[in-house]
């Protein structure tokens, strides 16, 4: 009688015992690496519809980012400066062989096309992020966007995710600096070490690292990022 | 026969594996590694609630032709939370027209203003004015057509405090207004910092009080 299993399905219990567990390694691999906003996110760099470089405005000239993002320390939204705010300087500029660089701004500050920037960093919509709560408590432009200063496209630094978020508000104290330090792109690690937030008398909310933890009371005048109450970021 | 069979299907099990682990590895260098550069927009594996009917500041908005979700406010419109009652303090006139020669009642002169104040300074008039307030700044540096007047000529040392205000509130000449970008306590705070800087650069040795004195003369803090 010939047989119905030819004999090499003999090595298929084998091969399953074998394969699917690499399989399964394999997709949990794919799927720890590239599903996480640090693959699918970070490195985000659209073309915008200017050539406008913060190297050059914010690095090499030295302008401090609340020239042009002015409500970043007074509202959630951080924004992108209007024409006008380019016009302060550009208006009185001619920048001659360069100067088509900047047209389509004078355009649209006549009215004749609105400037259409693409936006780089961007949560979820059931998140919620308040750019002013951060800068008063002390924490800086760069432990969030990187530098910015070095950067001619902005490019996102940082995933944004949820456990990036915790894993700072559950210890903010290394990424904490006196207030006219939050523009400081060269803040370093150095810096920060040297820098103690429990004792600077001058900080708008006070530190201490007790009280940033989860079921710890709430005080009105320390530094409390949500942790385990979602609502704080989900509301 | 039957080791013929056998092994043939074998093999073809090899060229399978083969095949499945180089298109995986090709498959992985072509998705590149985290954090390279990319101009395509985000992928999110799982949409969840990610993008929801509403709009957000500044966000796009097809309906209308210049696309802008905010719509522009009609000339002529008050924010309702901005209290105008104050005249001295939003204007930097008094009840009589005239530019106030101080601060107005209602900002108190203290460390805090003037620290606000310079600090003001640095970030929205120092890039023209430079931060002695001699007007060689950066962007004059660069190219600005119009250079700004010295802080410390004699015209403007006479200006009273209420013209600093006006200015940076309207403008002046080829000098664009800043009151879309510094409030009205912020301008205050510059004005009087502007006026620290007129000050410091024709005070005399007698106009420093005596404790401090000694210290300057020593030249160590
Ligand atoms: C001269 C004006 C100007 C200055 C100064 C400036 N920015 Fe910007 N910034 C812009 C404009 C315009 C955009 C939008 C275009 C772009 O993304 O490059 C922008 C975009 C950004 C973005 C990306 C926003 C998004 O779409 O997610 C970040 C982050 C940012 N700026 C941070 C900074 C920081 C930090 C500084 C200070 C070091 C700074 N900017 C200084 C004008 C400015
Ligand atoms: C505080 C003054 C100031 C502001 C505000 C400003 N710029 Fe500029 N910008 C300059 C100067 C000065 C230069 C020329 C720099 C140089 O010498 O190369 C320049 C150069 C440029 C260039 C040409 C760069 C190149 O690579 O050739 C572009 C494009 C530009 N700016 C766009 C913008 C946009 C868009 C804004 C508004 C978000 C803006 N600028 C706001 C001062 C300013
Ligand atoms: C604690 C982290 C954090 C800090 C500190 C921070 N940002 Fe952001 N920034 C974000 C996040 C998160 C977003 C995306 C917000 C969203 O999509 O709702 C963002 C978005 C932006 C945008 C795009 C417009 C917007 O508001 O969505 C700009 C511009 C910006 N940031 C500039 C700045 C500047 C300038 C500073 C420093 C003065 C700064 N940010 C400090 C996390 C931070
Ligand atoms: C580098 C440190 C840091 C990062 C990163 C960070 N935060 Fe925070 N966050 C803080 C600190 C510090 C506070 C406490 C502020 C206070 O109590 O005054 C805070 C407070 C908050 C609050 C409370 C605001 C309120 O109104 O009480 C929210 C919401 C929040 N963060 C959301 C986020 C989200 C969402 C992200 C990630 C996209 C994030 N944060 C990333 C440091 C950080
Ligand atoms: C510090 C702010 C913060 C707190 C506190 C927080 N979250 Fe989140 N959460 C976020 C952000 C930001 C995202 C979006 C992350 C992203 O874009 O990948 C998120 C995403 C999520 C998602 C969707 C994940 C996905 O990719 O589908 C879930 C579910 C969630 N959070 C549940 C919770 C729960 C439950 C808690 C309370 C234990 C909580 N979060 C507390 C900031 C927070
Ligand atoms: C983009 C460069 C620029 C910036 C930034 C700038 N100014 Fe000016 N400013 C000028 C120029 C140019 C003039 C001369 C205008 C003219 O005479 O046409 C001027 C003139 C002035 C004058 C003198 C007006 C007169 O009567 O001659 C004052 C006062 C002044 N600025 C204050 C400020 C203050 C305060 C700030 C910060 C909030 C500021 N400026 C920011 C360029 C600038």
């Amino acid at each position: 009688m010939a047989q119905i299993f030819p004999r090499w399905t003999n090595k298929i219990p084998l091969m399953v015992g074998v394969g699917a567990p690499v399989a399964l390694c394999g997709v949990v691999f794919v799927v720890w690496y590239y599903f996480s906003p640090r693959f699918t996110d970070v490195g985000y760099q659209p073309k915008q519809p200017v050539p406008f470089s913060h190297k050059l405005h914010a690095g090499q000239m030295g302008l401090d980012c609340r020239y042009c993002h002015s409500t970043v320390e007074r509202s959630s939204f951080a924004a992108i400066p209007p024409n006008a705010t380019c016009m302060n300087c550009h208006a009185n500029l001619d920048l001659g062989e360069r100067q088509k660089r900047v047209q389509p701004v004078i355009d649209s500050y006549e009215g004749k096309k609105s400037l259409e920037w693409v936006k780089v960093h961007m949560l979820p919509d059931y998140a919620y992020f308040n750019h002013s709560v951060h800068l008063n408590a002390g924490v800086g432009c760069s432990s969030c966007h990187g530098r910015i200063d070095q950067m001619d496209v902005v490019y996102q630094a940082e995933p944004l995710s949820m456990s990036w978020c915790l894993d700072c508000h559950r210890n903010p104290e290394p990424n904490l600096r006196p207030h006219d330090q939050v523009t400081n792109m060269a803040w370093s690690a150095a810096d920060a070490d040297a820098y103690d937030a429990a004792k600077d008398p001058n900080r708008k909310r006070k530190f201490d690292a007790e009280l940033v933890s989860p079921g710890m009371p709430r005080t009105p005048e320390h530094l409390n990022p949500p942790i385990s109450n979602c609502s704080g970021c989900h509301r | 026969m039957n080791g013929h069979l056998s092994s043939r299907p074998s093999r073809t099990a090899h060229l399978s594996v083969r095949l499945l682990l180089s298109t995986a590895v090709a498959g992985l260098a072509l998705a590149g590694c985290r954090g390279n550069k990319s101009a395509e927009p985000p992928v999110h594996p799982n949409l969840n609630m990610d993008f929801q009917q509403n709009y957000k500041p500044q966000e796009e908005n097809a309906w209308f032709s210049d696309k802008r979700a905010v719509r522009a406010l009609p000339a002529g419109a008050v924010a309702q939370d901005r209290d105008r009652s104050d005249v001295e303090l939003n204007s930097g006139r008094g009840a009589d027209g005239r530019l106030l020669n101080g601060l107005p009642a209602s900002v108190k002169l203290d460390d805090a203003l003037l620290a606000r104040g310079e600090e003001r300074f640095g970030i929205y008039c120092s890039p023209c004015h430079e931060k002695s307030g001699y007007g060689h700044g950066i962007i004059v540096q660069r190219g600005l057509k119009v250079p700004p007047p010295s802080f410390h000529e004699a015209r403007l040392q006479a200006m009273p405090l209420g013209y600093f205000f006006d200015v940076i509130t309207h403008g002046k000449g080829t000098m664009k207004p800043y009151a879309s970008q510094v409030p009205v306590a912020d301008r205050w705070a510059i004005a009087a910092w502007l006026r620290v800087l007129q000050v410091s650069q024709r005070a005399q040795i007698a106009d420093i009080p005596d404790a401090s004195r000694e210290q300057l003369l020593r030249g160590t803090p």
